[in-house]
């Protein structure tokens, strides 16, 4: 099953921006639970 | 349980066996039993994905752990986005490129036979026996709050499923697994409402956030930093969640079969990688959600009666040992501070928060918390007390009291097909990836005869349906030996993890390293993780358990790289790797 598909990469132009995309919601996502810590404590 | 949550309970398992017979169809050889034909959309791996990692204990323990220890839990889960990345770029593609059933097969192609053997006996062993205590930690949680028979609580929990993971192999668990978490979400998120909306009128859901974030509670993110520097043993911190959560995600989803047979099913290896990306976009928000319920029932409790111990079956334990009398003095004192903390609540929501009014009503609920700890302390002291040999820890069967005392009639029996369908969706992928290990890397690899097709299907259902059997085995006898089995396997994986990991990735990342050199180094740190964890139980040391996985992967990577370099000579295998 495995085609030429494989290289046909979803939404971006290749798979380093789907793992920018990861990485940067997951730091975003720490900031947003200190914050909502702090806020809360 | 009401007529009416019998209805809903039966209706929605007979419903979920039905639709994955519905869904069995696959082609008669091993692709089709354990690959699905390489035919699921990645939408149905993600969910394959999140329906393996999460079992019955997630859904119920979470909330508790979030109402005992706040909810910086999530943090374990802050190493597993970058573990997907990783594997992303390195573990899927070598395993779509060689068409192997099984992550194990990879090491006999990269090292040799041995390595495959002994990494998938560990598997076996590991898997096996935690899928067992999977079938056992919600039946005896299920069975304690309802009164139910333990033993058919075991079949039903681990022998329903049997049903549709014979007959379907991979492909009915992935489409099941999708129905599944579709019913597990729609009943955490109605128990979710629920609770804010039984608060008093005038708490709203903020309000409960503010009464969880006052009692510490919300405590998300923490440093692990204390006044003596850094605190090697704290479980669940920044730190550990991103380096030990990092090697433990990747442990389990690059190394484990359970994983790696989920996103082997997709349809290509772009469909592989964006189910596991989106897992790293929707885990941690969905953790922190489970967990923040866990929070919502707590501030549930400061406005209703709180029990002075979930697990009401271990107070029955009490009432028949020598602490009789004590237990219910106790519990006279407990009611009256319990209707103290409830006109204290009420005062607080009514006066201003600068007024004198306020600050007396906080100074008498802090006091009111201390004294309530305090009992429970009792309680717990006295369960485990050797005459009385109960079990002193009720976090699981929070949750669950807080649906069966105050949720209406059906949403109870939704709730509790939460908890099969939970454990169905982490057992049914178990039984399907030990029954791949089983006869792709063992029965077919020295059996002298060859195989046909058929033959090879056939055996699998076999295999499948041995170890569905052998699971609940394995979960009754845990009930009878009692909860140092549940800890040992719990430690067990921990042990073999990293040391597997580190295999995988001096097989990835060191193409020089021999078979010879990664074997003995996996043996000896294999010891090694074995003495700091002996030396933990003794005192001696104090190392956090998600640690171990990055001892195990560092440890095997540097001593690979080390016996190799000094005391053996590279062998290369066939292939020229």
């Amino acid at each position: 099953m495995d085609t030429k598909d494989e290289e046909k990469v979803p939404l971006f132009k290749n798979w380093n921006y789907w793992y920018a995309l990861v990485i940067g919601f997951l730091i975003v996502l720490i900031i947003f639970l200190d914050f909502f810590t702090k806020h809360f404590s | 349980m009401s007529r009416p949550d019998w209805i809903v309970l039966v209706v929605t398992l007979v419903g979920i066996i039905v639709y994955g017979l519905f869904k069995s169809r696959t082609s008669k050889n091993l692709d089709g039993y354990f690959l699905g034909d390489r035919s699921v959309p990645w939408y149905i791996v993600l969910l394959s994905i999140m329906g393996t990692q999460a079992s019955a204990v997630t859904f119920l323990s979470a909330p508790g752990q979030a109402y005992t220890d706040g909810m910086r839990f999530v943090q374990y889960y802050f190493g597993l986005p970058i573990a997907m990345v990783v594997l992303c770029i390195t573990f899927v593609p070598v395993f779509r490129r060689l068409k192997i059933y099984t992550a194990y097969e990879f090491l006999e192609k990269r090292f040799d036979v041995k390595t495959r053997t002994l990494t998938s006996f560990l598997f076996l062993v590991q898997r096996g026996l935690s899928t067992g205590i999977s079938i056992s930690a919600p039946s005896i949680i299920l069975s304690s709050l309802l009164g139910w028979d333990i033993l058919w609580t075991n079949v039903f929990m681990g022998g329903l499923l049997v049903v549709y993971t014979v007959t379907g192999g991979a492909k009915a668990v992935a489409y099941t697994q999708q129905l599944q978490l579709i019913v597990v979400f729609a009943g955490m998120f109605m128990a979710g409402y629920m609770v804010v909306h039984l608060l008093p009128q005038d708490v709203g859901f903020f309000d409960a956030l503010h009464v969880g974030g006052k009692a510490g509670k919300l405590n998300v993110i923490t440093t692990g930093f204390k006044e003596n520097g850094f605190s090697w043993n704290d479980r669940y911190n920044l730190l550990s969640g991103v380096i030990g959560g990092f090697f433990l995600a990747l442990s389990y989803f690059g190394t484990d079969q359970s994983q790696v047979g989920r996103y082997l099913t997709a349809k290509s290896e772009s469909e592989s990688r964006l189910g596991l990306l989106m897992n790293g976009l929707v885990k941690v928000p969905m953790q922190f959600l489970i967990l923040l319920l866990g929070v919502l029932v707590f501030a549930f409790y400061k406005y209703h009666k709180e029990p002075v111990f979930f697990n009401q079956s271990q107070l029955k334990v009490l009432e028949n040992s020598k602490y009789k009398d004590s237990l219910s003095l106790l519990k006279d004192e407990y009611d009256k501070t319990e209707i103290l903390k409830m006109k204290e609540m009420g005062l607080i929501a009514t006066v201003g928060k600068n007024s004198d009014g306020y600050k007396e009503a906080q100074s008498i609920l802090q006091s009111v918390e201390n004294r309530k700890e305090s009992m429970r302390g009792t309680i717990k002291r006295w369960l485990n007390d050797k005459e009385v040999n109960g079990d002193s820890n009720d976090t699981n069967y929070i949750f669950l009291r807080f649906v069966v005392d105050y949720l209406p009639k059906g949403l109870v029996g939704l709730l509790i097909a939460v908890i099969f369908l939970a454990a169905w969706g982490s057992i049914a992928a178990a039984l399907n990836s030990l029954a791949s290990a089983t006869i792709v890397d063992f029965h077919k690899r020295f059996s002298k005869k060859e195989l046909s097709p058929e033959k090879e299907y056939v055996l699998s259902k076999w295999y499948t349906l041995l170890w569905g059997i052998f699971c609940v085995i394995v979960a009754q006898l845990a009930y009878n030996i009692g909860n140092s089995l549940i800890e040992a396997v719990n430690v067990l994986g921990s042990l073999f993890y990293g040391v597997i990991l580190g295999v995988f990735l001096v097989a990835f990342y060191m193409k020089k390293i021999s078979g010879n050199a990664v074997f003995i180094s996996a043996v000896i740190i294999e010891l090694l993780v074995i003495a700091i964890h002996v030396l933990n139980q003794k005192g001696i040391v104090n190392l956090s358990f998600l640690w171990l996985n990055v001892v195990g992967a560092v440890g095997v990577v540097l001593l690979s790289w080390a016996l190799n370099l000094v005391l053996l000579k590279p062998v290369y295998n066939k292939s020229g790797q």
